[in-house]
C-alpha cells in the first residue's frame, strides 16, 4: 500500500511545468487608479445623499399618490454599506495614499478634499443611523468588524477631521477635470469644510451648547460660505449616466407618485411663496393643492401640486450645503446668543437667508421683499427661533434628510403629521445583515438603543 | 444533408460487395441455459469483415472463403466462442452466459471500463433509452428521479431548453455551489448558464448532446468516483457515453426517429373574478359623470358587474370604441387566453455500422418547438460522428466530433418582465383579445397601464407607466439568442504489450453564445439594443498509460495520466444608452449617448498528473488506490489528492443459490477545488463617467492573494446485493463528506469599506443515504414488469464557518425594501431562509396585532429553517406486453421550502382568488366592515397598544390587510412547502418487428404516444405554483420564484424505424 503510493509520487513528480507569468493577472480591470479618479468617483454619489424618497417623507415634503407605502412610516432596515463600500472607501484612499500624483494638485489639498468630503458623508450617515462604525471603520481586511462609535464621538472626531483639513490647505488647486463639484477651486473647498464644521456645531445646541458654540465659532473665523457660488450643489448632466434620479422616475418611468404635501402647500401659499411655483406644478385647475400626508388611499394626480419639473428635469442640480443655510445658522445662533448681535443680528441672517434661498430656488430675488413684509413672515423677535427654522424648513426643500434633523432637533415646523398614528420617525433602523456580518458590534450598539434596533430611539443630540 | 446521407450508403454498399464469398454455411446459436434461441448474435470470420447475425430464430447463414476460417460468434451477456469451419456446413452452437460480463461493465472516471465488481464506490448508471423515451432534450433534466441521490431541479418548458440543475447528495458548499463536471466520451464540457433570475432563460448548455446519441449515462457521486478528475470533479461527475457504431460483420443500421408533441400550459393560478381594475372600489368619473377604469396595475378596483365604462382603449382617439361606454365584465380566462399551443418536432436520422477494423456512427437531429408564449421558438441541430478505426494490430485512432446550432426567441422570466406581471400586477377585468390588437394603423400602439385621464377624458401622455400591452413585450421587444457549439476529441491509442496500452486525446469543447435584446419605441422605457457575444474554448490534452496483468490468483491494473486543460474565454458585450438615434434600427451604432461597453478576457489552465492502481484477489477482493496533483493557474501552488476504496464480493464465498451477487464496498477520498480566476491579485475598477470626466473606484469586493483551494473528504459504505438472477437488485449506500476550507466570498460588514471578501473557512459535513431498487416482479414470454425505485436522504449541516461568524448571506431578494435572506448558519441545516414573519404571543402563540387590528410583524430576522428538501428520488414502472410497452416516470421531492412573489404579488394586488372570498358572515371580504365584509382575525394586541394584552376577534379591511401589511410585509404567508410527486414522463408503445413486417427493408418499426408532465399528483404549495420548476440560472438552488414561466404539459407521438 504504503510502497504504491510512493511509486506513484514518484510518477506525479516527474511531470510538472511552469505557467505563463501573467496567467493570473487581471487584464479586465485597472491595477491603478489616481488620486482624482477616486474622488470623483466619490463625489457622483453626493445626490444620493438627499435624492431619496426617503428622507422626503422624514421631512412630509412630498406625499404619495399611489401606493402610499414610504410615507405610512413601515418598520424596515435602511442600508448604510453603500455609503461605506462606495464614497468612503474611495476617499480613505486618498487619504491613506502615498503616491498621489502631483500633477492633479497640491497633494495636501487633494487629501483635504478627501477629508472634508469624508466628513460630510459621515455627519449624513449619524445624523441617520446614529452611533454607527468610525475608529474602526474602513479598514479592509484589517478589520471585517468594526465597532460601533458613539454618535458623540464620531462628532468630536469629524470636528478633529475637518479643523485638520482646513488647516492642511496649500495654495494651488486641485485638477479641474476631476473636481466635478467645484472645477478644482481649493477656496471654495475651504469654505465648504468650515460651513459643514459651523452646521454640525449647531446640531449640539440641545445636547451640548457650550461645545457647539465653541466650535461654531471656530468655524465662522476659519472662513465659510460667501455667496450662493459657495454652494455644494451636484449639478445633473443631460445624459442618462448623469440625470437626476427623479428624472428617471417621473420622466423616465411616468411615476406621477409624488404630489407636494398638504401642510407644505398650506405653509406656501397664503405667503405667496415665490418658490412655490420652482417646488410645486399646479393641478389640472391651475391650483396648487397639497396631498394629505400618510393618507392610505393617496390621490389622483391630477387633483394636486405635484413635484414641479424644475425639481425633477433631466439636468435639475442637487443643493447638499447652501449659503442660505449658513445664514440660516447665523441667525439662530444669534438668537440663542452663541454670537453677538442678539435679535438684530438674528433679523439681518434670517432675511438675507431667505433672499439667498429665493435666489437659489428662482434665480432672481424678485419678490423677496414682499415676502420679507408677510405677516407670517416678517422677523418676530417672540417668535425668532420658529420663524428661522420654519423657513429654513422650506430653503431646505427636497433635501429631506437635512430636514428631518433639523425638526428633530428643533421641532419646527410643529404641524407635521403622525400618518395613521405613528409618529416620525427619530432615526433609521441598522441594515438588517449586520445582525450576520458584524454580530458582537451590533448586538452592543442595539444594547446602547435599549436592546431592540428601532425608528424611535433619539440619537445622541436629539434633546427636548 | 440527405444527399450525402445517400453517397455514404451508397459507398459502404460498394465496400461490402467487393469481398467475393465462395462457401455457403449455414446455422443455430442458442442459450446454453435453456437451449433456447438466441436472435441478434453476431457471427463472423475472423480476419475478415465477413459476417451476419442470427435471426429471431436464432439462425444464420453465410458465405466464407475456405474451410481454414474460424467463425467468431459473441452476444453480449455470453461468452464468446471461436468455432473452425473446417469442411461442416451447418452449425448449432449453444452460447454460455458470462457471468462476469452480467455484472456489467462501468464507466468509470476518464472513462476507464471496469467491471462492476471491483468499484469500492457507489455509481449508478442509467441507459439511453430510459432517458429518451418520451423525447426529453436536455440530458440533465432527463436524469429526474433515475438516479438515487441526484435532485434534479428544471424550469418551465414556456423557456423552450430552459435550466435543469443538478445536485448530487445535497449543498456540499457552504457557498452552496457545486454543480458536477458533465463529461461526454471523455471529454469534460462546460454547462455554463447564462441566464440570470430575470429574463430569458437560456437553459444550462449540457443540452447541447444530442439525447439520441446517449448509449448510457453514469453518474459517480462521491468524490471517490471523482477523484481521478481533481479539481472539476468534486462535486461529482456525470459521465456521459455515446452510442458507437459495433465492430463485427459489416453491418449497416439506419434508424429514423420522428416525435411531434403538442404544449399547453397547465397549471393556471387561481384568481378572483368579482372586482376589477383600480385602487379603490369607489368609481373614479369624468366631468361628464361617465366612469372609467382606472389604469393602475392591481384589482382593488369596483365590481365587475356590467357597469358601463370607458375602458382604457376608449381614451385612444385612432380606437373604434373612441369615447364609447362598454360592461365593465370580468374575463375568468384572461391569462389562459394570452398562451397558445406549442408544438415541438423532432426528426432524427443515424446510420451506424462497422467491420472488424471500423467503427463509425453518424447522427443528425433537428428539432423546432413554437412556444406557448407568442411569438416565441427554437431550432436547434446536432451533428454526430463518432468513428474508430484498428491501424493495425496496435494501432488504433478514434474520433468523436458533435456539432450543434442554437437559434431560439424566448419568452422572459422574473419580476417586471415579459408578461410574468399577470399573476403580479394585473386587472382581471382586461380582455385578452383586445389586447391582442396592441398595434394601431398609424403605428401607435394600446397599452393598458397608462397615466389617468383628466376631467374631459384626454390623456396627455400614453407612455405605458409600469406594464407594457404583453403582445407588445411579445411582438416588439425581443429576446434572440443562438449559439454555437462544437465538442468532441480525437485519440490514438498504442498496445505495447498485450498487457500495456498507450493512449493520448485531444478534446475540446468550443461554443460560441450570442444574445441580444430590443427594446422597442413606443413602450415604457426607452428604445434599446443590447448585444453580446461570448466565447469559450476549453482543450484538453491527456496521456494516458493503462497496464494490466493477471498473475495466478491476483489481477493488476494500473493507470497512469497526465493532462492538460486550457481554458479561453471572452465576451464582448454592448448596450446603447439613451435611446435609439433611429427606432427601429437596432444597431450599438444607433446609440444616442455613449454605448456602454464590457470585454472580459479569462485564460485559466490545470495541470494535471494521475496514477491510479487496482489490485485484484480471486476476483473477489478488490483493492483500489490513487493519487493525482492538480496545479491550477489560479492558485500560486500544487495540490495532491488522494483516494482508497475496496470492495468485497460476498456471493462468492456465500454459495446461497438465491443471492446470484452480492458485494460490500467501502471507500475514502480528498477532493479539492481552485479559485475563480484572479482572485488573488488586487484591482482597482472602472467607475462611471460624468460628463467627460472617468472615474474609479475600489471594488466593493476585496481579493484575497493567499487563498488556497477547498477540500472533500469522503467515506462511504455500501452494499450491492442481486437475487434471483437478477430478479431483484438494491444497491445501498451511506456516505459522509466533510467539505473544508471553501472557498468563501465571505459577507462582511460593509463599515469596512468591502461588501465582501475571499477566504478560506468553513466545515459543511453531509451524511446520507441512497437506496436503488431494481425488480422484475412479473416476466413472462409475454409480459413483464420492472420496476425502479430511487430514493435518497440527505442531511447536511454547516459546522464551521469563519471564526467568529455565525451566518453567512448566500442569496438574498428584496422588493419594495423588504427582504428575504438565505443564510448558511453555523449548527444548521444548510439554506437557512430569514425574513419578515407574524409577531406572535410567546403563550398562546397568536398573532400580535397593532391598534388598528392589523398583524404585526417582525424585522427580517426571523429563522424559517432549511430550503432543502428531506428527500429526493423516483419510481419508474416499464410494462411489456407482447408488442406493447408502457412506462412511466415518477419523481418525488419531500420537504424543502420556496419563498414565491408572484403568490405574494397576486394577494398584493387583488388577484387572488382569496382577496375576493366570502367570509364566515358569508359576505365579500371586500365588502365595507360596517356591512359584514372583512377578512377575520383573530389575534392579541401587541404591547405597546391601547388594549395590549387583549384578545380580538374580528373583521379587518380586505385591501388594507392583504394589499398594506401580508402583501411585501408578512413573508411567513408566502413560504410554501416544496414537497411534491409528480408525474413526469409516460409512454404508450407499440413495437412491430421483423416477424410483422415480413419481407419489407426494414427491422423493426416502433410508434408510442408520449407525453412529459402530465400531471403534478400531489404538492403542498398552491395550485399556480409549481415546486419542481423553481431553477434559474442564477441561483445554485431553487428557494426563489420572482415570476416563474408558466407550467407546460407536452403530449405527442413518436415513431421510431430501424433499417
Amino acid at each position: 500500500m504504503k510502497k504504491l503510493y510512493i511509486l506513484l509520487l514518484a510518477c506525479l513528480a516527474l511531470a510538472s511545468c511552469e505557467f505563463d507569468d501573467d496567467i493570473n493577472v487581471n487584464p479586465n480591470k485597472p491595477s491603478e487608479a489616481s488620486g482624482g479618479q477616486l474622488l470623483a468617483n466619490a463625489m457622483l454619489s453626493l445626490p444620493g445623499l438627499s435624492s431619496s424618497p426617503q428622507g422626503e417623507f422624514m421631512a412630509q415634503y412630498l406625499s404619495e399618490t399611489q401606493f402610499p407605502g414610504g410615507s405610512l412610516y413601515p418598520e424596515g432596515a435602511t442600508s448604510f454599506y453603500g455609503l461605506y463600500t462606495g464614497p468612503l472607501m474611495n476617499l480613505e484612499e486618498v487619504i491613506n495614499a502615498e503616491d498621489l500624483d502631483g500633477s492633479e494638485g497640491p497633494i495636501q489639498n487633494q487629501k483635504a478634499v478627501a477629508k472634508i468630503l469624508k466628513a460630510y458623508y459621515f455627519w449624513n450617515i449619524t445624523d441617520r443611523w446614529g452611533d454607527v462604525p468610525y475608529t474602526e471603520a474602513l479598514k479592509g481586511e484589517a478589520n471585517f468588524t468594526p465597532v460601533y462609535d458613539t454618535q458623540e464621538s464620531i462628532y468630536n472626531n469629524l470636528f478633529a477631521l475637518l479643523k485638520e483639513a482646513d488647516a492642511q490647505i496649500v495654495a494651488g488647486d486641485i485638477s479641474r477635470d476631476y473636481d466635478i463639484v467645484y472645477a478644482g477651486d481649493m477656496g471654495k473647498w475651504k469654505r465648504l469644510g468650515n460651513t459643514i464644521r459651523l452646521l454640525m456645531a449647531l446640531r449640539l445646541s440641545k445636547v451640548n451648547p457650550t461645545k457647539g458654540q465653541d466650535e461654531f465659532n471656530q468655524a465662522l473665523a476659519a472662513g465659510i460660505m460667501a455667496s450662493n457660488n459657495d454652494n455644494l450643489v451636484f449639478k445633473h448632466l443631460e445624459l442618462e449616466v448623469n440625470e437626476n434620479y427623479w428624472y428617471s422616475q417621473v420622466g423616465r418611468q411616468q411615476r406621477l407618485w409624488w404630489a407636494l404635501s398638504e401642510t407644505l402647500v398650506n405653509t406656501m401659499k397664503p405667503t405667496e411663496d415665490p418658490r412655490l411655483p420652482v417646488f410645486a406644478d399646479p393641478n389640472e385647475e391651475g391650483e396648487y393643492v397639497g396631498l394629505p400626508f400618510g393618507k392610505l388611499e393617496g390621490g389622483v394626480p391630477g387633483d394636486y401640486a405635484m413635484l414641479g419639473e424644475d425639481i425633477w428635469r433631466q439636468d435639475a442640480p442637487v443643493y447638499l450645503v447652501t449659503y442660505a443655510q449658513a445664514l440660516f445658522a447665523k441667525a439662530e445662533a444669534a438668537k440663542l446668543g452663541w454670537i453677538a448681535g442678539g435679535d438684530a443680528e438674528a433679523k439681518t441672517n434670517y432675511e438675507e437667508a431667505i433672499r439667498q434661498s429665493i435666489q437659489q430656488w428662482t434665480g432672481s430675488t424678485a419678490g423677496v421683499a414682499d415676502f420679507l413684509a408677510k405677516p407670517e413672515v416678517a422677523y418676530d423677535p417672540a417668535r425668532g427661533l420658529e420663524q428661522i427654522a420654519t423657513q429654513r424648513y422650506l430653503h431646505l426643500f427636497m433635501h429631506g434628510y437635512e430636514a428631518w434633523a433639523e425638526w428633530r432637533r428643533t421641532g419646527y415646523p410643529s404641524n407635521l403629521i403622525m400618518p395613521g398614528g405613528k409618529a416620525i420617525p427619530l432615526r433609521l433602523m441598522y441594515p438588517a445583515n449586520e445582525a450576520a456580518n458584524n454580530t458582537q458590534n451590533y448586538r452592543n450598539a442595539l444594547q446602547s438603543l435599549g436592546g431592540t434596533d428601532g425608528l424611535y430611539s433619539k440619537v445622541w443630540w436629539d434633546k427636548d | 444533408m440527405k444527399k450525402t446521407l445517400l453517397l455514404l450508403l451508397t459507398l459502404l454498399s460498394a465496400l461490402g460487395m467487393a469481398y467475393a464469398q465462395q462457401r455457403e454455411i449455414s446455422g443455430k446459436v442458442t442459450s446454453s441455459d435453456d437451449g433456447s434461441a438466441l436472435p441478434g448474435v453476431s457471427v463472423v470470420v475472423k480476419g475478415s469483415t465477413t459476417g451476419t447475425s442470427t435471426d429471431a430464430e436464432g439462425n444464420f447463414s453465410l458465405r466464407v472463403p475456405d474451410e481454414t476460417a474460424v467463425l467468431v460468434i459473441s452476444y453480449l451477456g455470453y461468452v464468446s466462442q471461436e468455432v473452425p469451419v473446417a469442411n461442416r456446413t451447418s452449425f448449432n452452437i449453444p452460447l454460455s452466459p458470462d457471468n462476469q460480463q452480467l455484472q456489467e461493465v462501468v464507466v468509470t472516471a476518464l472513462g476507464i471500463e471496469r467491471s462492476e465488481r471491483s468499484l469500492g464506490y457507489s455509481t449508478q448508471q442509467v441507459t439511453g433509452e430510459n432517458l429518451t423515451f418520451t423525447k426529453e432534450q436536455n440530458v440533465l433534466g432527463s436524469l429526474a428521479g433515475k438516479v438515487a441521490g441526484v435532485q434534479v431541479s428544471g424550469s418551465s418548458g414556456a423557456s423552450m431548453g430552459g435550466t435543469q440543475k443538478i445536485q448530487i447528495r445535497g449543498v456540499n458548499s457552504v457557498t452552496g455551489g457545486g454543480q458536477p463536471l458533465v463529461v461526454i466520451d471523455g471529454t469534460p464540457i462546460s454547462n455554463a448558464n447564462f441566464a440570470g433570475r430575470n429574463g430569458p432563460d437560456y437553459g444550462n448548455l449540457a443540452q447541447d448532446i444530442n439525447p439520441e446519441d446517449i448509449e448510457s449515462v453514469n453518474v459517480l457521486k462521491g468524490p471517490t468516483a471523482s477523484a481521478l478528475y481533481g479539481i472539476r470533479g468534486q462535486y461529482g461527475v456525470i459521465m456521459i457515453t455515446t452510442k458507437k457504431g459495433s465492430k463485427g460483420p459489416k453491418k449497416v443500421t439506419v434508424q429514423l426517429n420522428s416525435a411531434f408533441s403538442v404544449e399547453r400550459v397547465g397549471n393556471l393560478m387561481p384568481m378572483q373574478n368579482v372586482y376589477g381594475g383600480g385602487g379603490s372600489q369607489t368609481w373614479r368619473t369624468l366631468a361628464n359623470g361617465e366612469k372609467y377604469v382606472d389604469g393602475t396595475d392591481e384589482s382593488w378596483g369596483p365590481k365587475m358587474d356590467g357597469t358601463p365604462v370607458r375602458h382604457m382603449h376608449s381614451f385612444y382617439p385612432q380606437d373604434p370604441m373612441y369615447g364609447q361606454l362598454e360592461p365593465f365584465v370580468a374575463h375568468p380566462d384572461n391569462i389562459k387566453d394570452f398562451f397558445e399551443t406549442g408544438f415541438n418536432i423532432n426528426n432524427g436520422v443515424s446510420v451506424s455500422g462497422g467491420n472488424e477494423n471500423t467503427t463509425f456512427r453518424l447522427s443528425y437531429n433537428n428539432t423546432y418547438i413554437e412556444g406557448v408564449e407568442p411569438n416565441t421558438w427554437l431550432k436547434r441541430n446536432n451533428l454526430g460522428l463518432s468513428a474508430s478505426l484498428a491501424l493495425s494490430e496496435k494501432w488504433n485512432v478514434s474520433t468523436n466530433i458533435n456539432y450543434a446550432t442554437n437559434e431560439a426567441q424566448r419568452p422572459a422570466q422574473g419580476y417586471y418582465e415579459g408578461s410574468r406581471n399577470f399573476t403580479q400586477w394585473f386587472q382581471r377585468n382586461l380582455d385578452m383579445n383586445r389586447l391582442k390588437n396592441y398595434k394601431y394603423p398609424d403605428g401607435t400602439f394600446y397599452h393598458w397601464n397608462i397615466n389617468r385621464p383628466n376631467a374631459a377624458g384626454v390623456i396627455t401622455n400614453y407612455e405605458p407607466i409600469d406594464w407594457n400591452n404583453p403582445y407588445f413585450e411579445a411582438y416588439e421587444n425581443l429576446n434572440n439568442d443562438s449559439r454555437d457549439r462544437f465538442f468532441g476529441d480525437v485519440g490514438l491509442s498504442y498496445q505495447v504489450l498485450p498487457e500495456l496500452k498507450l493512449s493520448g486525446f485531444v478534446r475540446s469543447d468550443i461554443y460560441v453564445q450570442n444574445i441580444e435584446h430590443r427594446e422597442a419605441a413606443g413602450g415604457r422605457f426607452d428604445d434599446a439594443y443590447s448585444v453580446g457575444k461570448y466565447q469559450n474554448k476549453e482543450m484538453n490534452y491527456e496521456f494516458l498509460a493503462q497496464y494490466t496483468k493477471d498473475w495466478n490468483d491476483f489481477s493488476f491494473n494500473v493507470n497512469l495520466g497526465a493532462n492538460l486543460f486550457d481554458r479561453d474565454y471572452t465576451y464582448l458585450s454592448q448596450a446603447t444608452v439613451g435611446g435609439l438615434t433611429s427606432p427601429g434600427f437596432y444597431n450599438i451604432e444607433g446609440s444616442r449617448e455613449r454605448p456602454t461597453v464590457s470585454n472580459y478576457i479569462l485564460r485559466k489552465q490545470l495541470q494535471s498528473v494521475y496514477g491510479m492502481a487496482t489490485i485484484g484477489y480471486k476476483d473477489t477482493y478488490f483493492i483500489d488506490v490513487s493519487l493525482r496533483r492538480d496545479h491550477s493557474s489560479t492558485l500560486p501552488d500544487p495540490y495532491y489528492y488522494p483516494s482508497v476504496s475496496g470492495s468485497f464480493v460476498f456471493s462468492e464465498l456465500l454459495n446461497w443459490k438465491p443471492l446470484s451477487f452480492g458485494k460490500l464496498r467501502a471507500s475514502y477520498a480528498k477532493a479539492g477545488n481552485d479559485v475563480a480566476v484572479y482572485a488573488t491579485s488586487l484591482n482597482y475598477e472602472v467607475g462611471g463617467l460624468y460628463g467627460a470626466t472617468n472615474t474609479s473606484y475600489v471594488p466593493d469586493v476585496l481579493n484575497n492573494p493567499n487563498i488556497e483551494p477547498s477540500f472533500a473528504t469522503s467515506y462511504e459504505l455500501g452494499v450491492d446485493l442481486k437475487f434471483f438472477n437478477g430478479r431483484l437488485g438494491a444497491d445501498f449506500t451511506y456516505y459522509q463528506q466533510r467539505n473544508e476550507n471553501d472557498v468563501i466570498e465571505l459577507n462582511v460588514s460593509g463599515a469596512s469599506g468591502y461588501n465582501s471578501s475571499f477566504i478560506n473557512a468553513g466545515l459543511i459535513v453531509n451524511r446520507g443515504i441512497e437506496l436503488a431498487l431494481t425488480g422484475t416482479p412479473l416476466q413472462t414470454e409475454r409480459f413483464s414488469w420492472d420496476v425502479a425505485l430511487n430514493l435518497a436522504r440527505n442531511r447536511g449541516t454547516v459546522k464551521e464557518l469563519y471564526p467568529g461568524l455565525e451566518s453567512r448571506l448566500i442569496e438574498s431578494n428584496t422588493y419594495s425594501g423588504v427582504s428575504v435572506y438565505l443564510y448558511s448558519n453555523v449548527g444548521q441545516p444548510f439554506g437557512t431562509m430569514v425574513g419578515q414573519a407574524y409577531q406572535r404571543d410567546e403563550a398562546t402563540g397568536k398573532i400580535l396585532l397593532g391598534a388598528n387590528n392589523l398583524p404585526l410583524y417582525t424585522t427580517a430576522t426571523h429563522n424559517f429553517g432549511s430550503v432543502l428538501p428531506d428527500a429526493t428520488g423516483g419510481f419508474q414502472n416499464t410494462f411489456r406486453f407482447g408488442q406493447f410497452d408502457l412506462s412511466a416516470m415518477i419523481d418525488y421531492q419531500f420537504g424543502g421550502q420556496f419563498f414565491s412573489w408572484s403568490r405574494m404579488l397576486a394577494v398584493k394586488a387583488g388577484l387572488a382568488e382569496e382577496t375576493a372570498a366570502l367570509n364566515d358572515n358569508g359576505k365579500n371580504v371586500r365588502d365595507p366592515l360596517s356591512e359584514g365584509g372583512g377578512v377575520k382575525i383573530n389575534g392579541i394586541y401587541g404591547p405597546g397598544t391601547p388594549l395590549a394584552g387583549q384578545e380580538f376577534n374580528g373583521y379587518v379591511d380586505a385591501r388594507a390587510y392583504y394589499r398594506t401589511t401580508l402583501g411585501t410585509r408578512v413573508y411567513e404567508e408566502w413560504l410554501y412547502d416544496a414537497s411534491y410527486i409528480r408525474l413526469r414522463e409516460v409512454r404508450l408503445g407499440y413495437t412491430l418487428g421483423k416477424a410483422q413486417l415480413g419481407k419489407l427493408p426494414v427491422e423493426r418499426i416502433g410508434i408510442a404516444f408520449i407525453t412529459r408532465n402530465p400531471a403534478m399528483l400531489w404538492q403542498k404549495a398552491p395550485d399556480g405554483l409549481n415546486p419542481a420548476e423553481l431553477a434559474t440560472g442564477a441561483s445554485s438552488f431553487s428557494w426563489l420564484e420572482t415570476g416563474a414561466l408558466n407550467t407546460v404539459r407536452s403530449y405527442g407521438v413518436n415513431l421510431n424505424i430501424t433499417f
